[in-house]
């Protein structure tokens, strides 16, 4: 009689498509996946640790290399969460452009991972062309900040300087194109049969499964759930203006691939809007130069393009917190990994990696 | 044994193998970079520019770099089968080469004839399937003998890939062979000239399964999951370095060339014009008259390209221009060309032109599509091209039966 | 949201034409025409915008050439990465601070733009983001910048072929 054996592959830390150093280490029958088992912390750099030997400005750089892909939603939360703890109140104008900032990061996110994800599936030209309209993001973000990866884009009170000269024209021109550079993503992948006979019904992941694992961001909103931390609890004044939140069926791979899509259309919605009605003045609160908040502690979100990012802070006493706790989205939504592989093909891995979109800085922080 | 029956059995044969197999190493090298640049533009990024004006010595370089590189091989390989390999994966590819003919008419140098392919054998097409499927062997061992895992995976995924889609690709030459009712390559063409008809016109079907099976057979995208880079590093040749992945990778490129003549010779007419029996488009015969304009517009066209920095638009403006130039040319005959023809140059032309074209459709599929998963490409080989294909073979009998 | 593929003649016509990978095929050969996007770095160099982030430098008063920096030690004092290290005097005559060494170590530093942000220079910072990136060197020493090169800065090395 014939015999098979059960072999164990070993998948990262250094392999093409975990996105950086995620191992994985898989128990193959054949072809296909009776386990994988997540091993992380290979881009451990103790930043909450960091954190509590930092004042309140010097954490702000440390936030940019958590999730580096999106580093401006990241600024967003934690200036949001050490505003909401020392109570101030961020100037109108200033809150409009950190929406303009955050929806372009995260049209700026979901391309790499567009781009990433078609890579992964053997697309690759598509990462090319992603990047190119990426790069007119970075330009923007250039030109705004002045750097092009980890911005540092914000102060807590506001921005530190308002927008450029003629920057608002730049970002309207942007979203004029991009629409139908979408377009072009959408006629290579959304619609052909090799790209869906790789998403459709890969990676399902149940709604209740979803929420038990913790699961947030676009990969919870492909399985059906509708949660959305930008219209569940609007920071930032998000709840001015008006955009859908694109909700999935199946929770499949294609799902979290179309989600994303119609969020990238979602954001420059909310672009044109707070463009519009951009208001004007002062672009930074009244900040104490030395900036000591009042004892007590604060949690506060945002949706970042991953998902659910959450800063908590303990403060007691100085210029320095006590504790700070980073709410990590794709370090909870790697947890949903294995559900979504078992029994599948090792090839499915990759897809299923490639569209829960995780970045290892933001994992292991 | 004269010395005129010598040197026409032994010194010529050894010769035209000698000019194929020297040839062909720099053909592909300069493949490569064709695909490269191609593959760049398709990206709108610049290809390769360092090496040589424009990269032109970039294949030159690779080449170098392969030959001085360390030549790994892994500790637990088994070192006998993992040397031999590479070599049992590029004999068959090259071997293959031996039935392609360029073109038909003879040439004659120092008063002998000289062929311009190295043998025509009546059984080409079955040679050929055999001859192809020997390069499985290669794959199986190389994968085996790295004695890593991600090597084996790909290479039980090639081997399953290799043998499903010999199938169709046997029966979709079967509705040529009928239709034909030779398997020689120079007879196929032949009978395509006296119906005055290309095969792919009868043959539609056929040519459709037929190089979809040939994509999949030599391993490219969107069949390219042997070596899907994302998932299984490189495939069978992850643990390969140096000159030994070099065989690899000229066999991958010569199977390519020698899939792209089949294609070419079976469905395409070979060295044939197009409509090869009209009168009116004889002027075709003298390809090089369009070839050569066509080439220096294109070319001017893509240095102003480069030049101004933008896309590839003034290149395929020169193209145009100058194909119509020499159309005008070779139509009106004002310039008394037409009389130069040589039927031997005219036939590589067209065979040239024909590959050159399906080569170009493989970048093209690189740059564009996705990869398919090991259990849709299994799906698809059998149950959509093999019944396609039988399909074919069918219909083609019915065809011969009806029209007699 | 996009529709999925449904079910129907005309779908099915589409799917036997295999018309979405023609679609593709003519994406891909259509951005040919587009002008390509990346530079080739050493030779040429993108344009970089006026915010850039590069290398922090100090500088002269453009006018009267004389140091801006007062030594405060905001900037040090700012510093997340505790890359910025001044050394200062009082001044001869009693009014105010004056430096004696101003070290900044860019293995440390981090780009982040922090120490500009509390200069008390206004509106011309002493200490700015200049619009420098080539730091490469090959002894570590070379990333320690004494204030001779923090307000003079480095020649650009030339990668010309």
């Amino acid at each position: 009689m014939f015999r098979t054996e059960e072999m164990d592959i070993n998948m990262g830390p250094q392999h093409p498509s975990t996105h950086g150093v995620l191992r994985l280490k898989l128990t193959l029958e054949g072809e296909e996946v009776v386990d994988v088992r997540p091993v992380i912390g290979y881009l451990h750099r103790g930043v909450e640790k960091l954190s509590e030997h930092r004042t309140y400005p010097m954490i702000e750089p440390l936030t940019d290399r958590l999730d580096y892909v999106a580093a401006i939603s990241e600024n967003l939360g934690y200036c949001g969460a050490v505003e909401k703890l020392m109570g101030l109140h961020v100037p109108p104008r200033a809150q409009y452009i950190r929406v303009v900032l955050a929806e372009l990061q995260r049209i700026a996110s979901h391309l790499l991972w567009l781009g990433t994800h078609a890579l992964d599936l053997g697309a690759m030209t598509v990462f090319f062309y992603t990047f190119r309209e990426r790069e007119m993001i970075l330009d923007l973000f250039e030109a705004f900040c002045g750097a092009r990866l980890t911005y540092n884009s914000m102060r807590i009170g506001g921005l530190y300087e308002d927008v450029p000269q003629g920057w608002t024209d730049r970002v309207r021109h942007f979203i004029g194109i991009f629409p139908s550079r979408e377009k072009e993503y959408e006629d290579l992948l959304t619609v052909n049969r090799i790209w869906l006979g790789r998403t459709r019904g890969v990676g399902v992941l149940k709604p209740e499964d979803a929420v038990g694992l913790g699961v947030s961001g676009p990969t919870l909103r492909a399985s059906g759930v509708d949660y959305d931390v930008r219209r569940a609890q609007p920071y930032s004044s998000y709840d001015q203006f008006e955009f859908d939140v694109p909700v999935g069926k199946n929770g499949d791979t294609y799902d979290r691939y179309i989600v994303r899509m119609e969020e990238m259309r979602q954001s420059c919605r909310i672009i044109r809007q707070a463009l519009d009605r951009l208001p004007e003045g002062d672009v930074r609160a009244k900040v104490p130069k030395y900036i000591k908040p009042p004892a007590g502690e604060v949690y506060h979100v945002v949706e970042s393009p991953r998902g659910e990012q959450g800063f908590y802070i303990v403060h007691k006493s100085g210029e320095m917190p006590y504790r700070m706790r980073f709410r990590a989205p794709s370090f909870v939504n790697l947890q949903a990994l294995p559900v979504m592989c078992r029994g599948r093909l090792i090839a499915d891995i990759v897809a299923v990696i490639g569209s829960i979109d995780i970045v290892l800085g933001d994992v292991d922080r | 044994m004269d010395r005129q029956a010598l040197i026409q059995t032994l010194v010529i044969p050894a010769a035209q193998i000698l000019a194929v197999v020297l040839v062909l190493p720099l053909v592909i090298a300069y493949l490569q970079l064709v695909e490269r640049k191609v593959l760049g533009f398709m990206q709108v990024r610049l290809a390769p520019r360092r090496v040589g004006w424009h990269g032109l010595l970039q294949p030159i370089a690779d080449a170098v770099k392969l030959l001085i590189k360390e030549d790994t091989v892994p500790e637990k390989s088994d070192r006998f089968l993992f040397t031999l390999a590479p070599v049992v994966t590029v004999i068959p590819a090259l071997a293959s080469l031996a039935v392609i003919p360029f073109a038909a008419e003879p040439f004659h140098v120092f008063g002998y004839e000289v062929n311009p392919f190295i043998t025509d054998i009546n059984v080409a097409l079955l040679y050929l399937l055999a001859i192809s499927s020997l390069g499985i062997y290669g794959v199986i061992l190389g994968g085996w003998a790295s004695n890593s895992k991600y090597s084996l995976l790909g290479a039980l995924r090639s081997s399953a890939q290799m043998i499903s889609y010999e199938v169709p690709l046997g029966f979709a030459i079967i509705g040529v062979m009928m239709l034909a009712g030779s398997a020689s390559m120079v007879e196929i063409v032949n009978a395509q000239k006296a119906a005055g008809v290309w095969y792919v016109l009868p043959q539609i079907l056929g040519f459709f399964c037929y190089f979809i099976a040939a994509v999949a057979e030599t391993n490219r995208v969107p069949f390219d999951l042997p070596e899907a880079e994302a998932e299984l590093v490189a495939g069978f040749h992850t643990e390969y370095s140096g000159m030994k992945f070099a065989l690899f990778f000229l066999a991958e490129y010569t199977n390519m060339i020698v899939v792209s003549s089949i294609v070419t010779i079976l469905f395409f007419g070979g060295w044939l014009r197009p409509f090869p029996n009209a009168a009116a488009l004889a002027f075709l015969e003298n390809g090089w008259l369009l070839f050569v304009p066509l080439v220096a517009g294109g070319f001017l066209g893509w240095l102003a390209d480069q030049k101004l920095g933008g896309g590839l638009r003034l290149m395929f403006a020169g193209g145009i221009a100058g194909a119509a130039l020499g159309f005008l040319i070779a139509r009106s005959d004002v310039l008394g060309l037409a009389g130069l023809q040589v039927p031997a140059v005219s036939g590589v032309f067209w065979f040239s032109l024909k590959v050159s074209f399906f080569l170009f459709m493989y970048i093209w599929f690189r740059g564009t599509y996705p990869r398919y998963r090991y259990d849709q490409l299994m799906a698809l080989g059998w149950k959509w091209l093999i019944p396609l294909s039988i399909l074919n073979v069918i219909g083609t009998g019915l065809m011969i039966l009806i029209t007699g | 949201m996009t529709a999925r593929p449904a079910a129907g003649f005309r779908d099915f016509l589409k799917m036997l034409l295999l018309l979405e990978l023609w679609v593709g095929l003519w994406v891909t050969l259509k951005n040919q025409f587009r002008p390509h996007i990346t530079v080739e770095y050493p030779r040429e160099r993108v344009e970089l915008s006026p915010r850039f982030r590069g290398v922090p430098r100090l500088r002269f008063h453009p006018e009267n050439g004389e140091e801006l920096c007062i030594a405060c030690h905001l900037c040090e004092t700012v510093c997340p990465d505790d890359c910025i290290h001044i050394v200062s005097e009082k001044k001869p005559d009693g009014k105010g601070k004056r430096l004696v060494s101003f070290e900044i170590n860019y293995e440390r530093c981090c780009f982040c733009g922090l120490c500009v942000d509390p200069c008390p220079t206004k509106p011309l910072t002493a200490i700015y983001m200049s619009h420098d990136y080539e730091m490469a060197d090959f002894k570590r020493e070379g990333f320690v910048a004494p204030l001779k090169v923090l307000l003079n800065g480095v020649d650009p090395k030339d990668y010309k072929e």
